[in-house]
């Protein structure tokens, strides 16, 4: 009996813990014997440590040890020929100080005010070397990276549109953004004895984790237990682990005490990575009537000297819209900078950010509609893969998105339209993501009052993994959600992926809907019915007939053979009604409207939340975000919540999330896509767009803050 | 000429268990009037610790949920991890720890503020509520209620704060308009966004008690 | 935080005198600049001697106006119902600032000590004069985009980040002091100082000189009807000004009789400007006397690589702010 849970409006499943303050994250377990870990962060941008005055901080109050490069034990994944290298920065491992404010010391202390007071005590002596900080300086020393994906790409005939009646070519630039979660990154970790490990750490993956943490200590992964049930935001901060992870657990084990590490906001500036500082070129050459003929698109981002990153911001290009010619080249910029991590919609949200505003400034030369000219050159198959899509409904994300922002009150003509003082405009930026199924378990239970508790090793950053997977269990098994507990955030439960790039529901939702069929077979089978009976059968009774304390299965679940035939996406298209002040430079978002293809909605109220988050994260991206350097100390000037501004409740206006709600066919058995990135990827262009319709102002270096539009 | 300090009495000692405490900032030697030989010897000594405690730590009673706690802490130790990390009411998170994201609101003597700069010994006497003391046994407060059913959050970990903050907003009168709304509740910042659901809630619990 | 002692005051006099006893005491009122300055290493007393004890909460009309005691709030003033009735430039300049939260904590005195925003001066790895008097200014060959356009000196180029101080400088505000020496009054306009060769200095406070009272004339009450505050910044909320304007007019029709102009985010002191509002006394009002005017504020402007946009940016906030207010 099908009750069509899915696509409900359930309430957040740990809603009442959230709102009651009874949500604990990582640093909030009362670990007997707690100690607290305060890291030390370099003053220099390149160099190496040649000496530490710890005597100070070793002998003040509270202080139990001070690691340091020159003393701190092994961490065998970090020695050379270890059999299983740990990845990244090997954090007192020697004394080479790659970035501004890379960890040199850990200080452990009984309270975390003497270990932050103690931190302070430390007198270093380096020998600095000449460094390099300036992306815009060190543009030409960029190289391709050595990762295989990102190499240069031609389709057709590279450079095509430079021989185009009509051509657009522009740089874009997009600074170095901050993931910043509200939670600081904390780890707890706790030895028992020398081979088993446990820690409370923020982490998106809590299998990766466990690899990780194993790697490093050369463990057997079954004696790490890491636990990460709440996880206070990370949009990607938290899908590595990183070396103040592995610091905290090696200073576990020197102390033999819990310790407890936290980053400050400071440090989150340079140890959890961050969206790089992009500069991306892109050429458009177009027929009269708005046809493609090439698109080029180069980019240049910023990396780490001491570890390669690589996102995918030029992907984009290659697919959303048709045209024969297409070619991309990618280079990374090495600099004495922390390493960048992906951030929600990582590269695919910088690459559509150039090209939705090259589309932009191609269709006032043109004088066609954006959206019309968008239609002109849609594509019903990927043009890259040259495979069917799986399901593309982009065309309808534009028609309805286009209504409820009243994109007919848009005027043509850029700087015509006022409300009193204000110009106003309107802009469409659009987006795409792959659509994935990766491998992923989950256990049942089935106990005789009725009631079923799930379990899977995913995480919950925020997007209400808990919830959908209540609801997708609900309707699988056609009870109530209010007799499902789904439990997550625990490296001994059934393996999943790790919760990013969009498919936690499309992946552990797949493993939860497969292991609930799984029950209901086992089950039709023990009441002796055909397995694929669909006759409404008592579940509890079954249990209480045949004397089970407990029915239990474990189910893996992975994507079929056909998958490999279609290109599945995720799409969306944003769209955005802003007012500009000719005088004061100031920018309001009056109207967001987020319209998505993103398959099946599962859970309808904590999609539209993800949708509008996602928005916000854009408007930040857009507006307000950027990191910046002082180029004579390679230090972040703004490495703090008061001087790197995300959005506050004052700069957002009501965001309408649409969804056009059909499932994918294809991608798993209950046609989910994904929304955690296209809900962020387009909206930068989106308003950057109707900022140039509002004003005629067009500023391709984000943010657009009110100095920008001034100077314009 | 140094005075060798008499031990601390026993209930001098406080909270937490072993500790090797070494009597070495400057304050400390300036404000006891110790040389140096006098807090290594006093070091050396059994009762090191406790003696570095009750010279560090000052009292203070105040008053959490209608709960009242007798404490000593360092006067460096701020509101927000007397809460998290001695009293184990982690519901006021801490986000920045610089007074810059609103996580840590709770309300003093019914005014909402930052806890984390607020010292724990500025708050003598006074009564302080966190979000664990919002509800009323096992029935929500109506802005709890409210943020569950506009989904005012995601990761949940500004919400403790945006809660205190919207009950006190509510409270002050600042709910006259959406725009008022936002500006008096951008004190606390949301990464995953919630904010236009926050301001529903809000708007919710004011339209109801009207 | 370095670890420290700590005194309840319960007497002005007392607490002025713990805090001359040690040379790195201070005060400690609202604790929102300072508990921050300590947690960043910026500063680090040996004593903080708690002024919240102290008997200065008070705010009352005088005969010569409104007295406000240094340890209101910066809420308590912001909706004070005589505030917002005869001085409510004052209520918009204090809503202007920070947060909900910090206003309910930071006190009128402690506003009026807040440090500089400035990067370099909150970061102890870097340069900074006023921390550090002779280890350079990190901010004049770096990253300049929030600092001066008036006054500064190659010592320091740094802006007063209050909102509230500028409603009080263009308001005549007067400060009253208690020191070792006994009590005094300072003039607003002379309670902040420039930068020069000095630039540790921010005021000048004597040495254990506490704040009690801030004065607000009763002359000031002229200019309750055409106010506005225009704060142009990063975000819509809860940043500190690019550019400010305190704007305060006494009109008969569309004349203006008297003009109170100031400006934040542009000096080492909350910024008035005078001759912008001799300037526009007894003229009729128009979007050209404004800009003419605005033009005459930004006479002896001078900008640093990254803050030129302020030489555009603040006389178009003093026109948009002057349209407000008179409109």
């Amino acid at each position: 009996m099908r009750r069509d849970l899915i696509g409900d409006s359930l309430n957040r499943v740990d809603g009442r813990l959230k709102v009651t303050g009874g949500a604990k994250y990582s640093g909030e377990y009362k670990v007997p014997g707690l100690t607290y870990g305060v890291l030390v962060s370099a003053t220099i941008a390149n160099g190496t440590v040649t000496a530490m005055d710890t005597k100070a901080a070793e002998r003040a109050l509270g202080v139990l040890a001070v690691i340091t490069p020159f003393n701190a034990p092994k961490v065998p994944g970090y020695q050379p020929g270890a059999a299983r290298a740990a990845r990244g920065l090997k954090l007192f491992n020697d004394n080479q100080v790659h970035f501004n404010g890379q960890p040199i010391a850990l200080v452990v202390a009984e309270t975390f005010e003497r270990a932050t007071y103690a931190a302070t005590l430390i007198k270093t002596t380096y020998e600095k070397q000449p460094f390099e900080t300036d992306f815009h300086k060190n543009f030409d020393k960029g190289v391709v990276p050595n990762e295989g994906r990102y190499k240069d790409y031609v389709r057709g005939e590279a450079d095509a549109y430079k021989n185009a009646p009509v051509v657009v070519e522009q740089d874009y630039m997009l600074p170095s953004e901050m993931h910043n979660p509200m939670e600081l990154h904390v780890t707890t970790a706790y030895w028992d004895g020398d081979a088993k490990v446990t820690l409370y750490t923020k982490s998106q993956g809590v299998m990766g984790s466990q690899r990780s943490i194993a790697n490093a200590f050369d463990l057997d992964p079954k004696n790490v237990q890491i636990n990460s049930r709440f996880v206070g935001g990370a949009f990607g901060s938290s899908l590595r682990t990183w070396p103040h992870e592995v610091a905290a657990v090696q200073a576990a084990k020197l102390v033999r005490r819990p310790v407890k590490l936290t980053l400050t906001r400071e440090q989150m500036f340079t140890l959890v990575g961050y969206r790089p500082l992009t500069i991306q070129k892109i050429g458009l050459g177009a027929s009269t009537d708005g046809k493609l003929v090439g698109i080029t698109h180069e980019s240049h981002s910023q990396t780490a000297v001491y570890e390669e990153f690589t996102e995918s911001a030029v992907g984009v290009s290659r697919f959303l819209y048709a045209s024969p010619n297409v070619n991309t080249r990618y280079k990374v910029v090495p600099l004495n900078v922390g390493v960048p991590a992906p951030m929600r919609g990582p590269g695919e949200a910088t690459g559509s950010f150039a090209l939705e505003s090259a589309l932009d400034e191609l269709s006032y030369k043109l004088g066609i509609d954006p959206i019309e000219l968008r239609l002109r050159n849609y594509t019903y198959t990927d043009p890259e893969r040259n495979l069917p899509w799986s399901s593309k409904f982009l065309k309808e994300c534009y028609q309805q998105g286009a209504e409820r922002i009243g994109w007919d009150k848009r005027a043509a003509q850029p700087g015509t339209q006022r409300d009193g003082e204000w110009m106003v405009g309107y802009g469409i930026g659009c987006g795409a993501f792959g659509a994935y199924r990766n491998k992923a378990s989950a256990k049942i239970k089935l106990l005789p009052d009725g009631t079923v508790n799930i379990q899977s090793a995913t995480s919950d950053i925020g997007p209400g993994t808990g919830t959908s997977m209540t609801l997708i269990a609900a309707d699988t098994l056609g009870i109530g959600a209010e007799k499902i507990t789904f439990e997550l955030g625990n490296s001994s439960f059934p393996a999943a992926p790790t919760e990013g790039g969009s498919q936690t529901c499309s992946s552990v939702g797949s493993a939860v809907h497969d292991v609930c069929i799984a029950l209901k077979q086992k089950l039709n089978t023990l009441a002796g019915l055909p397995a694929d009976s669909t006759t409404p059968i008592d579940y509890p009774g079954i249990l209480q007939k045949l004397n089970l304390p407990v029915l239990e299965l474990t189910q893996d679940s992975q994507a079929g053979e056909d998958a490999k035939n279609y290109s599945m996406y995720s799409f969306s298209a944003h769209f955005a009604q802003v007012y500009v002040h000719p005088v004061t430079g100031v920018v309001k978002v009056k109207k967001l409207v987020a319209v998505v293809d993103g398959g099946k909605i599962v859970s309808h109220k904590t999609a539209s939340s993800q949708m509008i988050g996602g928005a916000v994260g854009g408007m930040g991206m857009v507006l307000t975000e950027e990191a910046v350097f002082d180029q004579n100390f390679g230090r972040y000037v703004n490495g703090n919540l008061a001087d790197y501004h995300v959005p506050v409740n004052a700069d957002v206006p009501d965001i309408e999330a649409i969804f056009i709600d059909k499932p994918d066919p294809i991608i798993n058995p209950v046609g989910s896509k994904g929304l955690g990135e296209i809900s962020l990827i387009g909206v930068a262009a989106a308003v950057a767009n109707a900022v140039y319709n509002a004003s005629g102002k067009r500023i391709r270096e984000l943010p657009i803050t009110p100095d920008k539009i001034l100077m314009a | 000429m140094s005075k060798k300090p008499d031990p601390p009495k026993e209930s001098e000692a406080i909270l937490s268990g072993s500790r090797r405490d070494f009597l070495k900032t400057s304050s400390l030697l300036s404000a006891m009037a110790l040389t140096p030989a006098a807090v290594i010897e006093a070091a050396e000594h059994q009762w090191d610790e406790k003696f570095a405690d009750a010279a560090e730590k000052i009292p203070v009673t105040l008053q959490v949920n209608g709960v009242s706690y007798s404490v000593k802490v360092e006067p460096r130790m701020t509101l927000l991890d007397l809460l998290r990390e001695q009293l184990n009411l982690t519901g006021s998170k801490k986000g920045c720890d610089r007074g810059q994201c609103g996580a840590c609101t709770v309300h003093v003597n019914g005014v909402r503020i930052n806890s984390c700069l607020s010292l724990a010994v500025c708050n003598e006497g006074k009564k302080v509520t966190t979000i664990e003391g919002l509800a009323t046994g096992d029935r929500l407060h109506p802005m709890q209620e409210a943020f569950i059913k506009h989904d005012g959050f995601q990761c949940g970990y500004c919400t403790s704060g945006q809660i205190m903050s919207a009950v006190a907003l509510v409270k002050e009168g600042r709910t006259q308009s959406r725009e008022q709304i936002s500006e008096f509740m951008s004190g606390n910042i949301c990464r995953c966004g919630a904010y236009s659901n926050i301001v529903k809630a809000i708007q919710e619990v004011k339209n109801n008690q009207a | 935080m370095n670890p420290f002692q700590y005194t309840r005051a319960v007497a002005a006099s007392g607490a002025i005198q713990s805090v001359l006893k040690e040379p790195s005491a201070h005060f400690l009122a609202g604790g929102t600049n300072l508990i921050d300055l300590m947690k960043m290493g910026v500063v680090m007393p040996e004593r903080l001697v708690d002024i919240n004890g102290l008997p200065l909460k008070g705010i009352e009309k005088t005969a010569n106006g409104l007295r406000i005691g240094a340890l209101a709030t910066n809420s308590e003033v912001a909706d004070h119902p005589l505030v917002l009735e005869s001085y409510p430039l004052l209520s918009l300049a204090i809503n202007a600032g920070a947060s909900p939260q910090l206003r309910n904590m930071a006190t009128v005195g402690g506003n009026m000590m807040q440090r500089t925003r400035c990067n370099y001066f909150f970061d102890p790895a870097m340069p900074c004069n006023k921390r550090v008097p002779g280890s350079g200014c990190g901010a004049l060959n770096g990253y300049n985009r929030m600092h001066a356009l008036f006054g500064a000196s190659d010592q320091c180029i740094a802006v007063n980040p209050s909102d509230m101080c500028v409603a009080m400088v263009a308001l005549d505000a007067v400060v009253h002091v208690k020191g070792p020496k006994g009590e005094r009054t300072i003039k607003f306009a002379d309670f902040h100082r420039l930068p020069g060769e000095h630039p540790e200095k921010d005021n000048t406070l004597e040495r254990g000189e506490l704040i009690t009272a801030v004065d607000l004339p009763a002359s000031a009450t002229a200019f309750n009807r055409h106010v506005e505050y225009l704060k142009i910044r990063d975000r819509s909320s809860f940043a500190f000004a690019l550019v400010s304007v305190a704007a305060a007019l006494s009109m008969n029709g569309t004349t203006i009789t008297a003009a109170r102009l100031a400006m934040g985010g542009v000096a080492h002191k909350p910024w008035r400007l005078h001759a912008a509002e001799d300037f526009l006394k007894g003229k009729t009002i128009s979007d050209e006397l404004f800009t003419q005017a605005a033009k005459l504020a930004m006479q002896d402007a001078k900008a640093y690589p990254y803050n030129k946009f302020k030489l555009t940016m603040a006389p178009n906030a003093i026109l948009q702010a002057l349209k407000t207010a008179t409109a």
